[in-house]
């Protein structure tokens, strides 16, 4: 029983913090909250070069086949520097997703270029039900002649308007189960029928779109993993997604809570740095215990995907809806603790705290994941976690 | 990372199960049963686990101790009722007493021979302990104490207790402490109960009035009192999380078997969207507790020892119950404050290591002590913030006196 990360792991999150600290300052942020694509290409061909792109694409593909936890690991990074741009959308979701149910020619093409660096990719899922789960999947695609045709509307596709690769999932048949039916398109970005009419949302640094589809014809190849067979690939899909989000706010809430408690050793009032002060004091002790139980839940959960332990989808939707509430409490009392100058514009608390907003409501949100954790223990093979 | 549990400690965890099965206790009712029990316990090598062999300890390691408090949660057998004594008196003796003390007390604080309390709080003392009152003074070979202690638990049945008192009143009041073993049956002792929240009287307070305690009975040099305390509630903090949570889900699985049943809405309470909410954010809350406490298991298997980190679990795990309780008896509605007289099925009827444990009722008016006692919330967030974050400490009145 070892709840300690190794000596490579903690070398790869270093190289990701050295990385970040280096080429993703707050001023360099601020310009891709500006920058209507939101990422910087440059930095994204370093961070193939240093192989954060791949770290979870197997070696035959150009990656380091690393795991959930080394994967984590770089998000909370990113978390930590508010990093703008695709890399949970293109190395969890589509990377994932291609892993799982990709054909060899799909595997060659864009998971390779995933690692390489030469394809920025996305999933596109939720719809107009907001659902996290296989009941929110409406769009249809209709079989003909050999092709499918996609008509209808996905939203909040994160970096949708710049992937070149969006992965797509359709109906292909209704069934009484939801979770039947499902079926995942891989649509090149200039595939025609495709536009995308960007959000204007609360965070910057995490761009998404709504995707329009009219009469979007692709062939059978197109079909990543089996017709109607969807879902159970997105199923793991989003219990990694849910696990990478709550890596990010998990580094957005110890940046806001590190800020904090910085300032309130400088920041004086009423003759005294405001660190003394009970309220404060205690304020930053909260913050720490929603810190602490936040690496608790993202690290485990990691891990159990990784050792596909009994208790894994328990694990990643404790993690999600737990660090989602821990990392919004934790960023906006930050900002209480500020006072005025952590509700400016110019201070850099605000893109931690937005950004955690985002990720909170994505992939499935507190209740939906509360849900799944009652699930669980009452499935008839409740999870071992339980007494 | 590796969070499994090895193939021997799944072996080790199986053979305590099924030694808690065979070894079922009969009638508990009374004190002495309980006292049998805890004998049980012990000649089974579960009392004490961690201590040193030499003391009558196993010497096992933080898992194999973590195990045994989970499986004999998980049985729903009453622990050990020494919980002060093998807690955190014995382990300071261990650690600080003569040779002599630890001869002497040691090993009938593991068989529950002698049984032991903590006289630490005052009325005026509280979250403030080092402003106590209570005096030694020497007088030969002996001190001379007088003054009153309270909210000390189960000090009606025990034989000894630890004792916080004032040897130096010219001293700073953090330095002028030292800190004693009193016999409980000495002349000047007198204990009364308190009637607390929940109705029993677990707690009491004591009057001292020229009690006479032998030189030899002071554990570590006089004035080094406080930081013996502090040392003990480092034991009595470091305790073990993981039998807690087996604890919290043995509530939390009977919670769900009485939502089966019980009605809501037209329907039965588990299928209320609310009440799943609210149980769902239980399961997800204990779960984190399990995780911080495979953390601390963790670290305890390396030889790390925790220091003010764990005020962050004790902070969680206390608040967490107190919130939970609420949550509790949301769900079950007037039903949740019955002592008696509710259906069966609605009951709590866990059996559990605290005698009058066992109805939704004591253990929502029971959570209220927990965020108080060995260090209030505030008191935790204090040392949270001022140990391990290292915020400057806050100006007081009795840290300028002694600068």
């Amino acid at each position: 029983m070892d709840f300690d990360f190794t000596e490579e792991q903690l070398m790869l999150r270093g190289l990701a913090r050295e990385l970040l600290t280096a080429e993703c300052p707050p001023t360099e942020v601020r310009a891709q909250m500006e920058d209507a694509r939101g990422y910087s290409p440059s930095l994204w061909r370093q961070l193939a070069e240093t192989g954060l792109l791949g770290i979870a694409v197997d070696e035959a593909h150009g990656g380091q086949a690393l795991g959930m936890v080394e994967l984590a690991l770089v998000l909370e990074e990113m978390g930590r520097a508010a990093y703008p741009g695709p890399y949970l959308p293109t190395v969890v979701l589509a990377a994932s997703a291609l892993a799982a149910g990709g054909s060899r020619a799909q595997l060659d093409r864009y998971l390779t270029g995933i690692a390489d660096g030469s394809v920025v990719a996305t999933l596109a899922l939720m719809e107009d039900r907001l659902a996290a789960g296989p009941e929110g999947i409406e769009l249809r695609a209709r079989a003909q002649g050999g092709e499918y045709v996609l008509t209808g509307h996905k939203r909040f596709v994160p970096f949708g308007h710049v992937a070149d690769l969006i992965l797509v999932a359709a109906r292909t048949s209704e069934a009484t189960d939801p979770r039947a039916g499902v079926t995942i398109f891989a649509l090149d970005r200039d595939t025609p029928g495709i536009s995308h009419q960007p959000n204007v949302q609360i965070d910057l640094t995490n761009k998404t779109s709504t995707l329009t589809l009219e009469n979007v014809r692709v062939g059978a190849d197109a079909v990543v993993g089996q017709v109607d067979g969807g879902w159970k690939i997105l199923d793991g899909v989003l219990r990694r997604a849910s696990v990478a989000a709550a890596a990010v706010m998990l580094g957005s809430a110890r940046k806001c809570m590190e800020l904090s408690v910085e300032y309130a050793k400088v920041r004086e009032q009423f003759g005294q740095p405001i660190g003394t002060f009970q309220a404060i004091k205690h304020a930053c002790a909260e913050m720490l215990v929603e810190v602490e139980n936040a690496h608790g839940a993202t690290y485990y959960a990691a891990w159990a995907l990784d050792a596909a332990a009994p208790d894994a989808a328990f694990a990643a939707s404790v993690a999600k809806s737990y660090v989602g509430e821990a990392a919004r409490k934790v960023c906006g009392s930050a900002i209480q603790v500020h006072g005025g100058i952590g509700f400016t514009w110019e201070y850099d608390l605000h893109l931690y705290f937005k950004q955690a907003k985002l990720l909170e409501a994505l992939y499935g949100d507190a209740e939906h994941h509360r849900e799944q954790v009652l699930t669980e223990i009452l499935a008839p093979a409740a999870v071992p976690a339980l007494a | 990372m590796d969070l499994n549990e090895s193939p021997e400690h799944r072996a080790y965890r199986a053979r305590v199960r099924a030694w808690f099965e065979q070894h079922r206790p009969g009638s508990l009712d009374t004190f002495e049963d309980r006292r049998a029990w805890h004998r049980t316990l012990y000649d089974a090598g579960f009392v004490g686990m961690g201590w040193p062999k030499a003391y009558g300890g196993q010497d096992a390691s933080p898992i194999e101790q973590a195990i045994v408090g989970e499986e004999m949660v998980r049985a729903q057998v009453p622990g050990t009722i020494n919980a002060l004594g093998i807690g955190f008196i014995g382990p300071t003796l261990i650690a600080h007493g003569t040779e002599a003390q630890k001869q002497r007390y040691v090993k009938k604080i593991l068989t529950a021979e002698e049984l032991w309390c903590q006289l630490y709080s005052e009325p005026g003392s509280g979250s403030d302990l080092a402003s106590l009152k209570t005096t030694a003074v020497r007088d030969g070979d002996h001190y001379v104490v007088n003054g009153q202690k309270v909210w000390s638990s189960q000090a009606y049945n025990a034989d000894y207790a630890i004792l916080l008192a004032r040897t130096d009143p010219t001293a700073p009041k953090h330095k002028g402490i030292s800190y004693f073993i009193l016999d409980m049956r000495a002349p000047g002792v007198d204990v009364r109960r308190l009637k607390q929240i929940t109705g029993s009287s677990e707690f009491c307070e004591e009057f001292l009035t020229d009690v006479r305690i032998p030189v030899e009975n002071r554990i570590g040099e006089e004035g080094q009192g406080w930081e013996l305390a502090q040392t003990t509630l480092g034991f009595e903090r470091g305790g073990n999380l993981l039998a807690r949570v087996t604890a919290h889900k043995l509530t939390i699985n009977r919670l769900i078997e009485v939502c089966k049943t019980l009605p809501r809405n037209g329907g039965v309470a588990i299928d209320d969207p609310l009440v799943r909410q609210k149980i769902g954010k239980m399961l997800a809350e204990v779960e984190v507790l399990r995780y911080a406490g495979l953390r601390l298991l963790s670290k305890l298997e390396k030889g790390q020892r925790p220091g003010p980190e764990s005020s962050v679990d004790k902070l969680y795990y206390s608040e967490m119950d107190k919130r939970h309780q609420e949550l509790i008896l949301e769900i079950l509605g007037p039903f949740g404050q019955l002592f008696e007289g509710g259906p069966p099925e609605v009951a709590l009827n866990l059996r559990s290591t605290r005698e009058d444990e066992g109805s939704w009722a004591y253990n929502y008016l029971w959570s209220r002590a927990g965020t108080i006692y060995s260090g209030s919330s505030e008191i935790q967030k204090n040392i949270i913030g001022e140990r391990v974050l290292k915020l400057p400490r806050e100006p007081r009145a009795d840290r300028m006196a002694r600068a």
